[in-house]
């Protein structure tokens, strides 16, 4: 029992908890509407996408991959939504399907092309993020409304001011004075969802067994190809939810939502400890680490008036700080040997 | 450093080295003069690589000292070695995949192309070697690339050569081929550590020889003062006796009313031909031969791994030719591979997923969610029946020593509860107790009735262990043996190719 | 003839330059128009930010590493160049700030890379936050514009009237005399780090050096790539070069060079950036909308590396074959 508590403590995780803590403490103690539960939940509201997003992202890299099309993939399935919404004249939630379904298609062809061909994931997901933004590009063209604009005007409110179907997704607020938005919601049962997936079922232990050792898990008689293959397939529904939650939020279809979120999500899942070449990682290190980097951006523009353009920049030197100092640390360990 | 009056080309005194807590080498000194060839034989985790390692200035060592013609060095990275005319040819060659021969042996000079291109084309007469410049270095095969790393050698001028078991990939030909380069080498007044595990080799090839156990040097002289035996005895830790024993408790196998359980039919493949054999219940069953016999090939095939080319292979009755390896652990087949590291272990996870990780298609391990009690439950089971050494399951398996890791690869093949177990080297580079450990479980198997192919380039385990044996030469059977017949002189005859019963 | 001919076709760039060939002809064909002299030497002239950057990244990519933080220093640079073109100064101070810039992240990436052994795709992930946000400090979140007429005419100037823009110009010599040092011993290093790294220290490459330095060549070929920007479009806002960096490892992929590293040149570089930067004036002769470029671009880039993987990877396998099958036919009676 000591021993767990101990290992508890030595791990990661419990690391990113006490940054999360720390920013609670000292944005808290500078200015205390940073401590509203309301500013706090539109914040993380803000980042959803990205939390969202980086829970999937972490398995594939577990496999020893990287993912960086999935940002591509967000204004894929928001633009399909809105086109077969509006042009096509599908129901909403069978817009949703659809596009859920291109999403998981989007991810699985990637995903086949470094499994079974055995091309760098890196170089195939660059080529997706190409591929699946000027996807979603042709897409809006198909629709009247023009791509700049974006389609909007979804199924909104209903007569009592409540949010009707699609809408409520996004702008929802659950729990009377509480006002809990119903995307951190669904963030949560994503988290635990995912928590069972990868660390509770069979098939999560196969996804680390071919991130530690494929040639092993080969041996095994693991499907070493398939497990690969799905972890992007899976990525590519993450993307897909992020891009359901977006559109509905913004009532706006677009496709290029997301665009720009490749660099966050990557640094939200190394941040949490996932081993960049495999075989190492947890959920709840990634869901805390996005979490520290959404307080920090939140505290910064809310403490110290920073522009929220320019988070790039904290974001950017934690980075740098936290694999500078693993990597210290691992080098002076290594010396004393 | 003067002995016989004069300075003797490379003297390694007293080094030392410690990873962490462990003590990889106890004050080791070698020395090589001009012309003479250093064979030095150990087991695995002996020390070997690493003591070269530290000659070539890869490693620094905690203490000791390295002379060159007598004058003491500080090798303290290799390009210091490489000046000093030291040059080794790893064991993997480090050549440049994408670049040709002459790039790969020109890379890190700093002379004109011109005349490194002449250099070495007088070399290459010299030493009569063809090889086209121009080919790019992924196309060679291994024994043309241990070439190309001897010749970035000789170019540098090296007065010292280590060779790390340059034969060790290499076909029957090639050796020949390559030993007689070393001699030439040899008579061209160049020192050379040879490393081997082969002392068939040492009696070929070298003029001295020393024995390394346990990071230290345990016997050394010209070998002319030695004979086999005498080597083989300096390799054996002192308290190697319990294994004999073992072989005695065992009964003989009752063959007439068997039926196999495992039959290979003129199976043919990449790296192997035309090889049929039978395997019964509660046999073993060995596969002798040189390694690059085509011993690995064929098992790995039976096992999924490549093609098979032509023939059957049939488990208990029902015919598996060229299944995928899931659909082979299912019928009822488990391997035990040759190489630990790359195809065996999973180095960053725990002993527990190491255990499990062949069982999680099975219902044990639970339908859709884990089953962390079953997982526990089956691999303290191992734990204790094998007496692996780890503070608990949860410990990561490569923190485990190689004969612990080897237990836990072990375990994961048995836990499908397999008809056939191949274990292919399941002994190379661990320590006596652990061997002795791996011999019990062979035994224990082969009382529960299952059937256990054996892959050894070990005679002496090979005679330990099996109830009858094959031997591979060149990709095919050339013998097969039983009881008395089982012995070191017919296997080795045979694993060499020189057999008349055919 | 026959040597030469075998021995070309097997150097990976010039199955780029085929190929880059082959889009012209194609789109020549289906729409004459297109054959024109302006019309081809303006898909050369329009492509220098590109092939600046593409040739910039070769050096890392050649290593086996990346550099994702090249898009942020161009638009740093850029954004330089442009507050000193406002003011009317001159191009030396904008190459002195490109250079420094370019040189500094590249040291930083150097260390974090080559010293402290981080991903390398992590580490410049980083140091490309840190750089846009020093951007947005630098401009105040203005978009720069207004430089001098003098500036942005030099940007779109040609030699004469041959037509060939002056930067252009700059880039066949730069290529060409890069390609010459690269085929040096010592420029060979970068591709021998890359190709095998414990074989490249093994023999007395100081490899950490060389990373160093391909990190710190990126970093200034970036840098530069910001004047030629700026010069170019006149305009330069807090985003500018976002996701450039992905254009150029595109290139590179484009050009023949191996993301694995050990694989490639600089003139493959070079012509992969032209690939990348005309796909969508090729589309509009076409009489495609200039929407599908990111399409085609990712289906091209994925078809490439498909077929690369899937050629490379069966020469290995059959040799190996052919090896064990050989093996076992030497007693084969």
């Amino acid at each position: 029992m000591k021993n767990k508590m101990l290992k508890i403590v030595k791990s990661w995780e419990f690391v990113l908890l006490l940054i999360l803590v720390l920013e609670f403490v000292v944005f808290g103690s500078i200015n205390d509407k940073f401590l509203q539960p309301v500013r706090i939940f539109s914040n993380i509201t803000n980042y959803i996408s990205i939390c969202i997003i980086s829970l999937f992202v972490t398995m594939v890299m577990i496999t020893g991959g990287i993912d960086i099309q999935a940002s591509s993939i967000v204004g894929l399935t928001s633009i399909t939504i809105g086109v077969l919404w509006n042009d096509f004249g599908f129901s909403i939630w069978a817009a949703v399907g659809a596009a859920i379904l291109l999403a998981a298609l989007c991810g699985a062809l990637s995903g086949f092309f470094v499994a079974y061909c055995g091309v760098q994931p890196m170089v195939v997901t660059l080529g997706g993020s190409f591929l699946y933004s000027g996807l979603g590009l042709v897409i809006s063209r198909m629709s009247a409304i023009p791509a700049y604009q974006g389609i909007s005007g979804f199924p909104s409110k209903n007569e009592d001011g409540t949010f009707s179907s699609f809408r409520w997704l996004g702008n929802a607020k659950l729990f009377g004075d509480l006002k809990l938005p119903v995307q951190i919601v669904i963030y949560v049962i994503l988290i635990i969802l995912m928590y069972i997936l990868l660390h509770k079922t069979k098939y999560g232990r196969s996804i680390f067994l071919v991130g530690v050792n494929p040639q092993a898990a080969e041996y095994s008689g693991i499907n070493t190809k398939l497990v690969k293959m799905s972890t992007y397939m899976l990525t590519g529904i993450g993307a897909a939810i992020a891009g359901i939650l977006l559109t509905s939020q913004l009532n706006s279809s677009k496709y290029d939502l997301g665009s720009t979120y490749t660099l966050s999500i990557i640094t939200a899942v190394v941040l949490g400890g996932t081993l960049s070449t495999g075989g190492k990682g947890s959920i709840i290190g990634t869901a805390l680490a996005s979490l520290v980097i959404c307080m920090l951006r939140f505290g910064l523009t809310l403490c110290f008036k920073m522009s929220s353009q320019n988070l790039d920049l904290p974001v950017g030197i934690m980075l740098l700080l936290v694999v500078s100092g693993r990597q210290l640390l691992r080098i002076v360990r290594h010396m004393d040997a | 450093m003067h002995s016989d009056g004069k300075q003797k080309l490379l003297v390694v005194k007293g080094t030392t080295k410690a990873f962490g807590q462990n003590r990889v080498l106890k004050g080791v000194d070698i020395a090589v003069d001009r012309g003479e060839v250093l064979a030095l034989i150990g087991g695995n985790g002996a020390g070997k690589s690493t003591l070269m390692k530290i000659i070539m200035g890869i490693y620094q060592p905690d203490g000791g000292q390295i002379f060159i013609d007598g004058k003491e060095v500080q090798m303290t990275n290799p390009a210091v070695a490489l000046a000093e005319g030291v040059y080794m040819v790893p064991q993997e060659p480090m050549l440049f995949p994408n670049m040709n021969v002459l790039e790969n042996i020109t890379m890190g000079f700093k002379e004109s192309t011109l005349s490194l291109r002449n250099r070495l084309v007088k070399i290459m007469s010299e030493i009569g070697w063809k090889m086209d410049l121009s080919r790019k270095a992924s196309t060679l095969s291994i024994a043309e690339q241990t070439l190309v790393e001897i010749l970035r050698g000789l170019l540098r001028n090296s007065k010292i050569l280590i060779l790390d078991e340059p034969t060790s990939a290499l076909t029957f030909d090639e050796v020949e081929a390559f030993f007689k380069v070393v001699r030439d080498l040899k008579s061209r007044g160049i020192g050379i550590i040879y490393i081997t595990h082969r002392l068939a080799e040492v009696f070929d090839i070298a003029t001295h020889v020393a024995i390394m156990r346990d990071g230290q040097i345990t016997l050394e002289g010209p070998v002319a003062n030695f004979t086999r035996e005498m080597l083989v005895q300096g390799l054996l830790p002192p308290d190697a006796t319990h294994e004999a024993e073992l072989k005695e408790n065992t009964t003989k196998i009752d063959y007439t009313h068997l039926k196999p359980i495992f039959e290979l039919q003129n199976l043919s493949g990449y790296g192997f031909q035309d090889i049929s054999l039978k395997v019964y219940p509660g046999e073993i069953l060995g596969i002798a031969g040189v390694v690059g016999a085509g011993r690995t090939e064929l098992v790995s095939t039976i096992f999924g791994r490549d093609k098979v080319l032509s023939g059957k292979v049939i488990l208990d009755g029902k015919d598996i030719t060229g299944k995928k390896t899931r659909d082979i652990l299912e019928a009822g087949i488990d391997y035990v591979p040759e190489d630990r590291h790359l195809h065996g272990l999973f180095k960053i996870s725990s002993v527990a997923a190491n255990t499990t990780s062949a069982l999680l298609k099975d219902s044990v391990m639970g339908k859709l969610l884990l089953n962390k009690r079953q997982e526990n439950r089956i691999t303290d089971k191992y734990i204790s029946d094998f007496r692996i050494k780890t503070m608990d399951r949860e410990e990561l398996a490569g923190s485990l020593s190689g004969g612990n890791q080897q237990k836990v690869v072990i375990s994961r093949a048995l836990s499908t509860k397999p008809k056939l177990v191949i274990m292919d080297e399941p002994t190379r580079g661990i320590d006596a107790a652990a061997r002795g450990d791996v011999y019990s479980i062979i035994h224990h198997l082969r009382e529960d009735g299952v059937a256990v192919l054996l892959v050894s380039s070990d005679m002496e385990e090979i005679m330990e262990l099996c109830d009858r044996t094959v031997t591979v030469f060149q990709g095919h059977i050339n013998g097969e043996f039983s009881g008395n017949e089982i012995n070191q002189d017919n296997l080795t005859a045979a694993s060499f190719g020189l057999v008349n019963n055919e | 003839m026959k040597e030469f001919i075998k021995k070309i076709s097997g150097v990976r760039w010039v199955s780029s330059l085929l190929f880059l060939i082959a889009l012209f002809v194609i789109t020549g064909i289906v729409n004459p128009t297109f054959f024109s002299y302006s019309n081809i030497i303006a898909c050369f002239n329009n492509s220098c930010v590109f092939m600046l950057l593409a040739i910039g990244i070769s050096f890392t990519i050649m290593t086996g590493e990346i550099d994702v933080s090249i898009g942020a220093v161009m638009g740093l640079t850029a954004a330089i160049s442009g507050v000193i073109a406002q003011q009317n100064g001159s191009w030396l101070p904008m190459l002195g700030w490109a250079v420094l810039v370019g040189a500094v992240t590249g040291l930083v990436n150097g260390i974090g890379v080559a010293v402290l052994k981080v991903p390398s795709l992590i580490f410049t992930l980083g140091t490309c936050g840190v750089v846009r946000g020093i951007v947005y400090i630098y401009t105040g979140g203005r978009t720069i514009e207004n430089f001098s007429g003098s500036f942005t005419r030099f940007g779109n100037s040609t030699v004469g009237n041959t037509g060939i823009g002056v930067f252009f110009l700059m880039m066949i010599v730069i290529v060409a005399v890069l390609a010459v040092l690269l085929n040096t011993r010592r420029g060979k290093y970068f591709l021998a780090v890359g190709d095998n790294i414990g074989g490249a220290v093994l023999v007395g490459i100081p490899a950490t050096r060389v990373k160093f330095f391909a990190y710190i060549l990126s970093g200034i070929f970036a840098g530069i790539s910001g004047i030629v920007f700026a010069s170019k479009y006149g305009q330069i806002t807090i985003i500018a070069g976002n996701g450039y960096e992905m254009s150029a490892v595109a290139a590179c992929v484009l050009g023949g060079i191996s993301l694995s590293g050990g694989l490639g040149n600089v003139i493959g570089a070079a012509i992969g950036g032209v690939i990348m930067s005309s796909i969508s004036r090729l589309l509009v002769f076409l009489g495609f909308s200039s929407d599908y470029d990111n399409t085609i671009t990712g289906v091209m880039l994925i078809a490439i590396v498909v077929i690369d993987a899937l050629t490379q990877q069966r020469a290995i396998e059959n040799a190996r074959r052919e090896r064990l099958l050989a093996r076992a036919a030497v007693s084969g009676q």
